[in-house]
C-alpha cells in the first residue's frame, strides 16, 4: 500500500517535471524536408506571388479594409477571436528580419518566432508539406515583395484553459502529421495535384471531418476520412471523395471550371469556397489546376463522367413540361393557387433564376435539384444563402460577379424553413425538413448584416 | 478655376454601350483610360435586385432609371418659328442615365439596317431618280457599306448573345429566318425566344397570308450565355419589366451584363460616376481636343482633364449638345441650311393596331422585352418609292413586353376614361388584348434640327439644346401605307374589337405620350466635312483626336431600332483607331 | 458538432461560425414584410392634403374609380392614401421636372408640361377652385354632392370647362372664359392618372391595398417569373399576385 502511494508519488512528481518541461523546453524545429536546393538558389520571378495566393495567406491575414498581410483580422473561434498576425516584414510589429529557418518552423511546426506555439487557425499541419522551394519562395514574398506596414495587431486573449499555449504542444503531439510531401503515384500530374491539395491548397482543412482532438482526420488521399466532408460554422463542406460526393456528376473540365471561376453548370460558389477562387484558386496555372482536377477524379469512388459532348442549345423556355418532368415540376408549373407555402413560395422568390425544374441555368444559375449546399446535413449554408443571398467572385475567365439577393427582408422564418424544407424535397433532393428555430438561430446571429449589398 | 487632372491616355464620355465597348477595347492597348459617367452607378445587384426593380410605379411611371429633366433636358418647338418650350417632364422619349445608360432600360431589339439604307441617297437616286426627294428632306449615304460593317455588326451580336434565327446567311435564304435581311456571316448566337401566344397568333395568320414571318432578333437571351470577354447571360424567364427596367435576372444584355465586370478588371481603366463633362476643351491651333472639362459632383468642383483620346459616347442628343456648347464644328443654320452639328435630327415613325378577343387569353405580364414575331415584307427595301409615293419602310410585328396594369392596360376605342364603366371595362379586358406594329423609317429634314436655345439653361448654366421637329407628309404616307397593310392582317385574326393608332396629315409632334427613344442625328456621319460632323471612322473632321459614337451618327433613321447599328459602328469605329489612328494620330481620311 | 475545430483553421469562423455559436439565443421574431391590417381610411391622418382636401380627394377618386359593380372600388384599395404620400413626397415637389423659367402654361397641350406649379400645389390650387366653383355653382363642396352631380361636375373639370358664375343650368350665363387658368389645366389629368396609379401600383405604396386590383384584374405582380408559361396557348394563368414585400393573395 505504503509502496504504491510511493510510487504514484513518483509518478505525479515525474508528471509535474514531465509538464514543467513540455511547458518550458523549447521544441526541436523541423528541418527542410525536400533535397537541399543548390547554393544561391533563387526563386523565379513570379514564384513568390504565386507560392503566397497558392497558400492563401491573404485570406486571414489581410484584415477588412487593412493593408495588405498586415494581420489583425479577428478569426472567430468558439473560444474568442484570433487575431491574424502582421506579416509584413516590418521589423518592429511584423515579421521584419525572421530568419529562413524561423520562418519555417512557423509553416512546419506552429512555432513562432520567440517559440511560442501558435493557434491551429494558422494550418501549419497543411503547410507541412510545402516543398523548400516554396517554404524559400513564401520567404522571398514576404520578405522582399509585400511592403512592410506598421500594424500593432491586437493581443489574442482567449478564455481559460484556451489561453493556455502549452496545450497547443500537447495538441501538436496528437493532431500534427508527419512533415514532407511523399510523392505516390508515379505520376507527376497526380503527384503535383496531391502535394497542391494537401498541402498548399490546404482543402482537407474544410473538406475532412475532425477526429476526436479536433484535428484533421487524414491530411492524405492514404486515409479515407480525407476529403470525405466536413463541418464549417454549421456549412457542410462538402465531400469530394465518397459515392455520390458533390461532384461525383461532374466532368474534369467542370471541376476545372469551376476551380478557375466558381461557376459551371452544376454548381455556383458559396460561403468560404467563394473566398478561396477568388483570392487563391483562381490565379492557379492550367497545368497546376489540371494536376488539381485529375488527383480529385483519381482518388474519388470511380472514374467521372466523361466529358459529354458540345450540346444543341435549346431556348430555356421551351425545355419544360418534358417526359421526364418531375412531380416538383410539374406542381410548380401549374401555377394552381392550392399549392403548399413551400411550392408557392418558391415560385415567388427562387423560380426566377432557379427555374420550376430546379435546374438553374448553365455557369450562372446553379441547379437546387442535386445541389449539395441545398441537401447538406449541414443546414446553414442554405439558410444563410437564403437569407442572405451569395455572390460568384470575378475571376479573369468569368469576371462577372453575378450575385443572388438576399430574402431576409421578404420572408419570415417561418417562410424561410417552409421554402428551405421545400427545396430539400423537390425534384430528386431527399434531405429533411428544415425548422423556424434553425432559421431564427441564424438570422439572430447574422444581426442586420442580412443585406446582399453589403455583399458588394 | 479647374483643378488640372493627371493627364490619361483616353477619356470616354459616358459609360454606357458604346462607352463599355470602347473602354474594354482600347483597354487591350494598354491605354490608360477614364470613362465619365454623369449618373449613378448601377449593379444588377443591388440596382436591378429581384424583386425590388418589379416596380410599375418607381421605374415605369416616376422614370427611376432615366435622365432627370431637372438635370438635363431639351426645349422643343414643332417648326422654326414655333417658341420652344422645355421638356420639362418625360414623356415621348427617354433618354437613361447612369452607368450602362439607355441599355440598362432598353428592351434589346437588335437589329441590322437595310443595305439600301447605309446609302440611301444613292439608292433613290440609281433606282428611281433624284425627282422623287421631297423638297426639304436631307437624304444622305452614311459613308460606310453593309458588307463593311458586317464583320462588326456580328460582333456586337456575339458580345451580347442575340436570339435570333437567320434568314440570309452569307446569300443562303434560310426558312424561318427573316429573308429580307442583308447577308449575315454567322448565325444568331443563340435561338430564338419560344414565342407567346400573340405572336403565334400574328406569325400564323401573316403566313397565310404569304408573308415571311421571322422571330425578331432580341437582347434577351433564350439561354446561358458566355461571351468573348467571359461574360455572362442567364436565360430570360419572361418577367414581364423589361422596358424601362434594369433585368432582375441578368438576361438582358447590357453593359453590366456584357461588358462591365470584365472591364472593371482592366488595371488601366478607371471611371467616375456623378461627373458631369462640362466641355471638350480645343487646343490652340483648334486641330485637335485637349482633354475635357467636368464637374465632379461628390466633390463639388470643376476638373480639367487632360488626355489625348477623347471618345464621346453619351447619348445622341447629348453628344450633338456637348458639341454645340464646345464649339466644335460649325452648328447648323437652318434658314441658311449651312453648318452641319445639329443638323438633320430625326426621330421614328410608328403605328400600330390593337386586338380585343372575348374568347382569348394573352397573359400579358409572361412578356419579353424584345421577343417577338415579325415580317419585313415592307421594308424599305422592299418598297417601290416611285409607286407608292414615299421613301421609307417599316416592319410589322406583334409580341409584347409585360402586362403592367398602370402603363400597358390596353381598352378597347370608346371606353370611358374613369367610373364604373372604365373600371369594369379593365376587369373584362385585360389579358384579352394584343397589338401589331410598324415601325418605320423617319428622314431628316432641312427644318429638323438641333441647336442652341437662347433662353433656357441646364444646372451648370448652359444653354439647353433646342429640338426643332415634326411630323412630314413623306413618313406620314409611310406609316399610312403600313396601316393599310396592317388593318387587313389584323381582321384576319377577327378580333371582337379592334383599334388603330397611326399618325395622320394632321399630326403633329406631341410630347406628352411616349413614342420611343430613338433620336438620331445632329452629329452625322458621311463623306464630306461640308454635310456630315464625322467621317466614317466617327472621328470628328474638326479635331482629329475626337470621335463622337453613338445614333447621332445616323444621317436620317433607319426603319429599325437603333442600337445594333451602334454597336457595329463603334466596333468598326475602335478597330479604325486601334489599328490606324494609334499608331499615327492624324485626320483618317 | 456545432463547435466545429476547422472554424480554427480559416477565418470563415468570422460570419459562419459566429452563426452556429450562438444558436439558442433567442432573438425576437424579426419583423416582415406582411404588413398589418392598417388603420380605417376614415382614420387616415394625411401627410399633405388639409381636412377639407382630404374629403375632395375621398370624393373625388369615389367617383373617378367607384365602389359599386364588379370590382373593387379607390376607397377600398385606399387610393386616397397613396395620393397623399405621393404628393408629400418626391413627386409632390416636382422633384425630377424642369422647373426653371419662363412658364408658358397657355401653351400647345403638345409641348407637354408648361406649368410653374408642382404637382402638390396644383392639387391644392386646383381643389380649392373647383371646391368653389362646386359651392358657388351647385351649392355645395364637391365631397357633398350626390354622386351624380359629383361624375357631372367631374366632367366639366376633366374638359376644364368650368364656367364662372351661375350654375350651368342657371339662367345667366357664364360671365368670364373658363375658370381653370392655364397652369392649373392639368388638375384632372394629374388627379386621374394618380388615381390609377394608386389603384394598380404596389401596396408598398399606401394603394392597391391587399392587392385587390391586381387580383381584380388578374395580374400576378411582382412574381416577375413565367418562363413555364411563355408558351401556354390561350390557358389563364391562375396563380394569385404577391408584392415586392413578399405579400400574397
Amino acid at each position: 500500500m505504503r509502496g504504491l502511494l510511493r510510487a504514484v508519488a513518483w509518478i505525479v512528481l515525474l508528471g509535474l517535471v514531465a509538464l514543467a518541461a513540455f511547458i518550458l523546453v523549447p521544441e526541436q524545429r523541423t528541418p527542410p524536408q525536400t533535397n537541399p536546393l543548390a547554393a544561391g538558389w533563387q526563386p523565379a520571378a513570379d514564384a513568390p506571388l504565386y507560392a503566397a495566393r497558392l497558400a492563401d495567406c491573404a485570406a486571414c491575414h489581410t484584415a477588412e479594409g487593412g493593408k495588405p498581410f498586415a494581420g489583425g483580422r479577428p478569426i472567430q473561434s468558439p473560444f474568442g477571436p484570433i487575431y491574424a498576425t502582421n506579416i509584413t516584414p516590418d521589423p518592429e510589429t511584423g515579421i521584419g528580419g525572421m530568419t529562413l529557418d524561423e520562418f519555417r518552423a512557423v509553416l512546419y511546426d506552429g512555432i513562432g518566432r520567440k517559440g511560442e506555439n501558435l493557434y491551429p487557425a494558422m494550418p501549419y499541419a497543411n503547410y507541412r508539406t510545402l516543398t523548400e522551394a516554396d517554404v524559400q519562395s513564401l520567404y522571398a514574398y514576404f520578405m522582399h515583395q509585400v511592403l512592410p506596414v506598421r500594424n500593432e495587431v491586437p493581443r489574442t486573449a482567449l478564455a481559460f484553459p484556451f489561453n493556455q499555449r502549452w496545450g497547443i504542444r500537447a495538441w501538436k503531439w496528437v493532431g500534427l502529421p508527419a512533415a514532407g510531401f511523399t510523392p505516390r503515384f508515379n505520376d507527376p500530374k497526380l503527384d503535383r495535384g496531391a502535394y497542391l491539395v494537401e498541402g498548399p491548397g490546404h482543402c482537407g482543412a474544410c473538406h475532412s471531418p475532425r477526429n476526436a482532438f479536433f484535428a484533421q482526420d487524414g491530411y492524405t488521399s492514404k486515409d479515407p476520412s480525407f476529403l470525405s466532408g466536413g463541418l464549417v460554422g454549421g456549412w457542410t463542406a462538402p465531400d469530394l471523395r465518397t459515392v455520390g460526393n458533390a461532384i461525383a456528376g461532374w466532368s474534369a473540365q467542370d471541376l476545372d471550371l469551376f476551380l478557375a471561376t466558381g461557376r459551371n453548370a452544376h454548381a455556383g460558389v458559396t460561403g468560404e469556397m467563394e473566398l478561396a477562387i477568388a483570392h487563391s484558386l483562381q490565379y492557379m496555372s492550367a497545368e497546376d489546376r489540371a494536376a488539381m482536377v485529375a488527383y480529385l477524379r483519381a482518388i474519388g469512388p470511380a472514374p467521372g463522367t466523361p466529358p459529354s459532348a458540345p450540346k444543341r442549345v435549346v431556348a430555356r423556355a421551351a425545355t419544360f413540361g418534358g417526359p421526364d418532368a418531375t412531380a416538383t415540376e410539374k406542381l410548380l408549373a401549374s401555377a394552381d393557387p392550392a399549392m403548399p407555402l413551400g411550392a408557392r413560395l418558391y415560385l415567388d422568390n427562387c423560380g426566377a433564376c432557379h427555374f420550376v425544374d430546379g435546374k438553374g441555368a448553365d455557369g450562372i444559375f446553379p441547379a437546387l435539384d442535386g445541389n449539395a449546399l441545398v441537401t447538406a446535413p449541414g443546414t446553414a449554408g442554405l439558410i444563410t444563402t437564403i437569407l442572405k443571398g451569395a455572390a460568384l467572385p470575378s475571376t479573369a475567365l468569368r469576371p462577372y460577379a453575378v450575385a443572388m439577393p438576399g430574402f431576409a427582408g421578404r420572408l419570415s422564418d417561418e417562410e424561410v424553413a417552409a421554402l428551405a424544407t421545400f427545396v430539400r424535397g423537390a425534384w430528386h433532393n431527399r434531405a429533411g425538413a428544415i425548422s423556424p428555430a434553425d432559421v431564427r438561430a441564424i438570422r439572430g446571429a447574422a444581426g442586420g448584416g442580412l443585406d446582399a449589398s453589403s455583399l458588394y | 478655376m479647374a483643378r488640372q487632372a493627371q493627364k490619361k491616355d483616353v477619356v470616354i464620355i459616358g459609360l454606357g454601350w458604346t462607352g463599355s465597348i470602347l473602354g474594354i477595347e482600347l483597354a487591350k492597348e494598354g491605354l490608360e483610360i477614364l470613362a465619365l459617367e454623369r449618373g449613378p452607378d448601377r449593379k444588377t445587384v443591388p440596382d436591378f435586385r429581384y424583386p425590388d426593380v418589379a416596380d410599375e410605379l418607381k421605374y415605369g411611371v416616376r422614370n427611376g432609371f432615366m435622365q432627370r429633366p431637372r438635370d438635363s433636358t431639351v426645349t422643343v418647338r414643332r417648326n422654326l418659328s414655333e417658341t420652344a418650350l422645355p421638356y420639362r417632364v418625360l414623356g415621348s422619349f427617354l433618354p437613361g442615365n447612369g452607368v450602362g445608360g439607355a441599355g440598362v432600360h432598353w428592351n434589346g431589339q437588335t437589329w441590322r439596317p437595310q443595305a439600301v439604307e447605309y446609302r440611301l441617297r444613292s439608292y433613290v437616286e440609281e433606282r428611281f431618280g433624284a425627282g422623287i426627294i421631297p423638297e426639304g428632306m436631307l437624304l444622305q449615304d452614311w459613308g460606310v457599306t453593309a458588307e463593311e460593317l458586317e464583320p462588326y455588326l456580328t460582333r456586337f451580336e456575339y458580345v451580347l448573345g442575340i436570339s435570333g434565327k437567320a434568314g440570309n446567311l452569307n446569300g443562303q435564304i434560310i426558312e424561318g429566318g427573316n429573308p429580307f435581311e442583308p447577308s449575315r456571316s454567322k448565325e444568331f448566337p443563340l435561338p430564338p425566344l419560344p414565342d407567346t401566344y400573340d405572336s403565334v397568333l400574328f406569325a400564323e395568320v401573316a403566313k397565310s397570308m404569304g408573308y415571311h414571318p421571322f422571330p425578331r432578333p432580341s437582347a434577351n437571351a433564350s439561354a446561358a450565355y458566355v461571351n468573348e470577354y467571359g461574360m455572362q447571360l442567364g436565360p430570360c424567364n419572361y418577367c414581364g419589366f423589361c422596358e424601362r427596367f434594369g433585368c432582375l435576372n441578368y438576361s438582358k444584355a447590357s453593359p453590366q451584363t456584357c461588358v462591365l465586370d470584365a472591364l472593371k478588371r482592366k488595371p488601366n481603366f478607371e471611371y467616375r460616376v456623378n461627373a458631369e463633362v462640362l466641355r471638350i476643351e480645343k487646343a490652340g491651333d483648334g486641330k485637335t481636343a485637349t482633354g475635357i472639362t467636368y464637374f465632379d459632383a461628390d466633390a463639388g468642383e470643376e476638373i480639367f482633364q487632360p488626355a489625348d483620346l477623347v471618345i464621346l459616347c453619351a447619348y445622341s442628343l447629348h453628344n450633338v449638345h456637348l458639341l454645340l456648347l464646345s464649339e466644335i464644328g460649325t452648328p447648323y443654320d437652318p434658314a441658311t441650311g449651312t453648318g452641319v452639328v445639329g443638323r438633320s435630327y430625326a426621330y421614328q415613325m410608328t403605328g400600330g393596331t390593337s386586338l380585343f378577343f372575348k374568347d382569348k387569353v394573352f397573359n400579358p405580364f409572361v412578356g419579353t422585352g424584345s421577343g417577338g414575331v415579325t415580317i419585313d415584307d415592307f421594308s424599305i427595301s422592299q418598297i417601290d418609292f416611285a409607286k407608292e409615293g414615299f421613301i421609307g419602310g417599316s416592319y410589322i410585328t406583334a409580341g409584347h413586353t409585360g402586362g403592367r396594369p398602370i402603363q400597358q392596360l390596353s381598352l378597347p376605342p370608346g371606353t370611358p376614361a374613369w367610373g364604373r364603366a372604365w373600371k369594369e371595362a379593365a376587369g373584362t379586358w385585360y389579358g384579352h388584348a394584343m397589338s401589331i406594329g410598324a415601325h418605320g423609317s423617319n428622314m431628316a429634314y432641312r427644318d429638323t434640327c438641333l441647336d442652341l436655345d437662347p433662353t433656357y439653361r441646364d444646372r451648370h448654366g448652359r444653354p439647353l439644346m433646342r429640338m426643332t421637329f415634326d411630323w412630314k407628309p413623306n413618313d406620314i404616307r409611310m406609316t399610312q401605307f403600313m396601316k393599310a397593310k396592317i388593318e387587313p392582317i389584323a381582321k384576319a385574326l377577327k378580333p371582337d374589337v379592334m383599334s388603330s393608332s397611326y399618325k395622320t396629315d394632321s399630326s403633329h409632334y406631341d410630347v406628352r405620350p411616349y413614342q420611343t427613344t430613338h433620336n438620331v442625328g445632329g452629329a452625322i456621319m458621311g463623306i464630306d466635312p461640308k454635310s456630315s460632323v464625322v467621317n466614317r471612322y466617327l472621328q470628328s473632321w474638326d479635331l482629329h483626336n475626337l470621335f463622337v459614337m453613338g445614333a447621332s451618327a445616323f444621317p436620317q433613321n433607319t426603319q429599325y431600332n437603333p442600337t445594333g447599328a451602334v454597336g457595329g459602328l463603334a466596333y468598326w469605329a475602335v478597330e479604325a483607331i486601334r489599328k490606324d489612328y494609334l499608331p499615327n494620330p492624324r485626320p483618317l481620311l | 458538432m456545432s463547435l466545429s475545430p476547422s472554424a480554427l483553421t480559416r477565418r470563415s469562423l468570422l460570419k459562419t461560425t459566429a452563426i452556429g455559436l450562438v444558436m439558442g439565443v433567442s432573438l425576437p421574431v424579426p419583423l416582415f414584410a406582411r404588413s398589418a391590417e392598417p388603420p380605417p381610411l376614415a382614420d387616415y391622418k394625411p401627410e399633405y392634403f388639409t381636412a377639407q382636401e382630404w374629403a375632395f380627394v375621398m370624393a373625388a377618386t369615389a367617383r373617378l374609380i367607384p365602389s359599386d359593380g364588379t370590382g373593387p372600388g379607390a376607397l377600398e384599395t385606399r387610393v386616397p392614401v397613396f395620393i397623399d404620400r405621393q404628393l408629400a413626397g418626391a413627386y409632390g415637389i416636382a422633384a425630377d421636372w424642369y422647373m426653371e423659367g419662363p412658364f408658358d402654361p397657355a401653351a400647345n397641350p403638345q409641348l407637354g408640361f408648361q406649368s410653374p406649379l408642382t404637382p402638390a400645389e396644383i392639387y391644392r390650387q386646383g381643389i380649392a377652385l373647383f371646391d368653389g366653383w362646386c359651392r358657388q355653382a351647385l351649392g355645395s363642396p364637391f365631397a357633398a354632392l350626390a354622386p351624380v352631380r359629383q361624375d357631372q361636375a367631374l366632367k366639366l373639370l376633366e374638359k376644364n370647362a368650368l364656367a364662372a358664375g351661375k350654375p350651368p343650368a342657371g339662367a345667366t350665363p357664364a360671365e368670364a372664359g373658363p375658370l381653370v387658368p392655364p397652369e392649373l389645366r392639368d388638375f384632372f389629368t394629374l388627379l386621374l392618372a394618380n388615381t390609377k396609379e394608386g389603384y394598380f401600383a404596389d401596396p408598398k405604396y399606401g394603394g392597391n391595398h391587399a392587392m385587390q386590383a391586381w387580383v381584380y384584374i388578374g395580374f400576378p405582380g411582382a412574381r416577375a417569373s413565367y418562363a413555364e408559361w411563355a408558351t401556354r396557348q390561350n390557358v389563364r394563368y391562375p396563380l394569385g399576385p404577391v408584392s415586392i414585400s413578399g405579400e400574397r393573395a
